[in-house]
């Protein structure tokens, strides 16, 4: 039974912050670009929390942007 | 002999199989036997009058946990059917719980599910910390079956303190989780619960939250060992995230050999795509053996609120809610202050609220006066010549804060494609929140509105399936033992009710709760028996002195 293809996502290991999240995430990618990118698709986490950016260990972190 | 025989009857067993006429025994709290006829005496008889004769409805999402230690009915769930429910939901229950812990529990079921803060130290003594007193306390004077889940939060509070809701857990203190869980496991919790959304009174997130995804595997691997529900809050507003939830949870689900559910599930206008991508990949974890139920609510989503206390409706308004969590008088002071004021009418939009606020409808009832109940708040302000906001709290002061508004229609309101969607097999009827929310809607009859408006009215479910959908399915889908089907052998928890007439009464303000008191409930309509354990618990006339509930057994 094959699944269909759902946005990718990841969970933060403890203590880990955007920076390491986004290094680990989006290895190619050029770190304030990568750490860009993570904010502008997980708005639940860098714009609705309070306090904004506060990275919990259940939450999901996605690594690619909506598929259309 | 039997104790009892339900004749004349329209026996709808549950199972989902056509309905036929015939009769129901019971003998020492079970259903004895059933069929077309059944042979033998009984003590006592009961004509049901060519009505329905079902088994008791099943609610499986309620916070009736600290009700049940006053009222063990949890009223008035009893009246609508419902002979079992299942407490304990969204990472929250009544224990373990340290005494010294029971502060920040408290903060937890204040916000999230709108108790008052005198339900917790009015109406009752609260003896206990770990599971086995709790359920010891529960089982006095329980009147419903209750089947109860034991909160994540709570266990991470009862391992790390005041930590709970601030870090990661170490090894050992997963490993020291586990050992609770399995505890409550063994003295009668029935499953764990676990919330991604909750917030606490001070708007941090609850320690469930905190947890990482492994020590969710290492609690979920001790339900395994008993074949126990997970149940989770997703972020219900984002249809990607509740994907990504989904399939966390089969992954759980496949890797423990454990059920797990997700709650709640709206269907909603502004992004109609959504319910059926959750319900689809739901659907597609199914088929590759997971088990993963959404929970989806018959009733449209209405809120109603006044200024008296705080409520849902300002959730997204951060400057409502800190003046309307103050005291009475700190409250009104604020209300009254002009720079306060100006600051909560921008917070409401750029528009002065119209768009927030608009549509609201002013309830009858309580102190406002007849002229303004039936009218909208537009209505209200243009007569005024004032922005809604604003005229929201000035009409609000002018009675004393004692105004309910309406806030009708915010979701999950379109009967014809929600009729299909709960007809689906692999959807799990519930997510009702009994018990919770009192000032701001009603969490009961939701069964009634099941059978008013899919079954008589669009008729997207036969009264077969309905009934089968909120009692054997239930039932099976959490692994209750012996209940949720009329069968020969199982529990005698019985609804008598009128197919033609069954629905939910009006939505109305009673205060028959602890301190502040102000609740809103629904009437029964329709229903004209409820029996629990054999023992009638329930008619028109009023609720009777049986003392019959049990906390559920599990089936395994
Ligand atoms: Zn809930």
């Amino acid at each position: 039974m094959t699944l269909t293809v759902q946005r990718r996502f990841v969970t933060p290991e403890p203590d880990e912050t955007l920076e390491a999240l986004a290094a680990r995430a989006l290895p190619g990618v050029a770190l304030d670009e990568a750490m860009d990118r993570i904010r502008g698709w997980n708005l639940h986490i860098f714009a609705m929390r309070k306090p904004r950016g506060l990275l919990l260990g259940g939450d999901v972190v996605f690594v690619e942007p909506p598929l259309s | 002999m039997y104790d009892l025989v339900i004749r004349n009857a329209r026996v709808v067993d549950g199972t989902g199989a056509p309905a036929f006429a015939g009769e129901v025994a019971v003998k020492d709290g079970r259903i004895a036997a059933l069929g077309p006829k059944v042979e033998g005496q009984a003590r006592a008889e009961m004509d049901a009058g060519g009505k329905a004769v079902a088994p008791g409805f099943i609610d499986p999402h309620t916070h009736f946990d600290v009700q049940l230690l006053w009222d063990g009915a949890a009223k008035p769930s009893l009246e609508h059917g419902v002979t079992s429910i299942i407490p304990g939901n969204c990472s929250l229950s009544m224990a373990p719980l340290r005494a010294g812990d029971r502060p920040a529990v408290i903060g937890m079921f204040q916000q999230i599910e709108e108790l008052p803060p005198e339900a917790f130290t009015l109406a009752f003594d609260w003896t206990w910390e770990d599971w086995e007193g709790y359920r010891r306390a529960l089982e006095k004077g329980l009147a419903i079956n209750v089947a109860p889940l034991v909160g994540h939060s709570v266990i991470r509070v009862w391992v790390m303190g005041p930590e709970a809701n601030q870090r990661a857990a170490r090894p050992d203190e997963i490993a020291a989780m586990q050992g609770v869980l399995r505890q409550c496991l063994e003295a009668g919790a029935i499953g764990l619960s676990t919330s991604f959304v909750d917030v606490d009174e001070n708007a941090r997130p609850v320690p469930s939250r905190f947890a990482q995804f492994a020590e969710l595997d290492a609690l979920c691997a001790v339900l395994g060992e008993f074949g126990r529900m997970l149940q989770i809050v997703p972020e219900f507003y984002d249809a990607d995230i509740t994907i990504a939830r989904i399939d966390q949870l089969a992954e759980l689900s496949l890797k423990h050999g454990i059920p797990t559910t997700y709650s709640p599930v709206f269907d909603n206008r502004q992004t109609p795509a959504s319910v059926d991508r959750i319900l689809n990949r739901s659907a597609e974890q199914f088929a590759r053996g997971a088990r993963v139920w959404p929970q989806m609510q018959t009733r449209p989503i209405d809120i109603s609120f006044s200024l008296l206390r705080p409520s849902l409706f300002f959730a997204r308004l951060p400057r409502w809610v800190r003046v309307l969590r103050q005291p009475l008088e700190a409250r009104i002071a604020s209300l009254t202050d002009p720079e306060t004021v100006a600051r909560m009418v921008e917070d409401a939009g750029p528009d002065g609220g119209e768009r927030l606020m608009g549509r609201l409808v002013v309830r009858g009832g309580g102190e406002a006066p007849a002229h303004l109940a039936g009218k909208t708040l537009k209505e209200i302000a243009d007569a005024r010549g004032q922005s809604c906001a604003l005229a929201l709290i000035e009409v609000s002061l002018e009675h004393g804060l004692d105004v309910a508004f309406l806030s009708a229609n915010g979701g999950h309101d379109n009967t014809d494609r929600i009729g299909p969607l709960l007809a689906r097999p692999d959807v799990h009827i519930g997510a009702g929140d009994g018990g919770a929310h009192l000032a701001s809607f009603a969490t009961y009859g939701d069964t009634g509105y099941l059978f008013s408006e899919f079954v008589r009215g669009t008729g997207a479910l036969t009264l077969e399936q309905a009934v089968a959908k909120i009692t054997g399915e239930t039932a099976a889908i959490w692994g209750l033992k012996d209940r949720g089907l009329l069968k020969p052998g199982h529990a005698a928890d019985i609804v008598v009710f009128d197919p033609d007439r069954i629905a939910r009464g009006e939505e109305r303000p009673v205060f028959d709760m602890p301190g502040d008191g102000m609740r809103y409930t629904r009437d029964s309509v329709g229903v004209e028996a409820v029996l629990v354990n054999g023992e009638l618990a329930w008619t028109p006339a009023g609720y009777t002195d049986a003392k019959a509930g049990r906390i559920c057994e599990m089936a395994g």
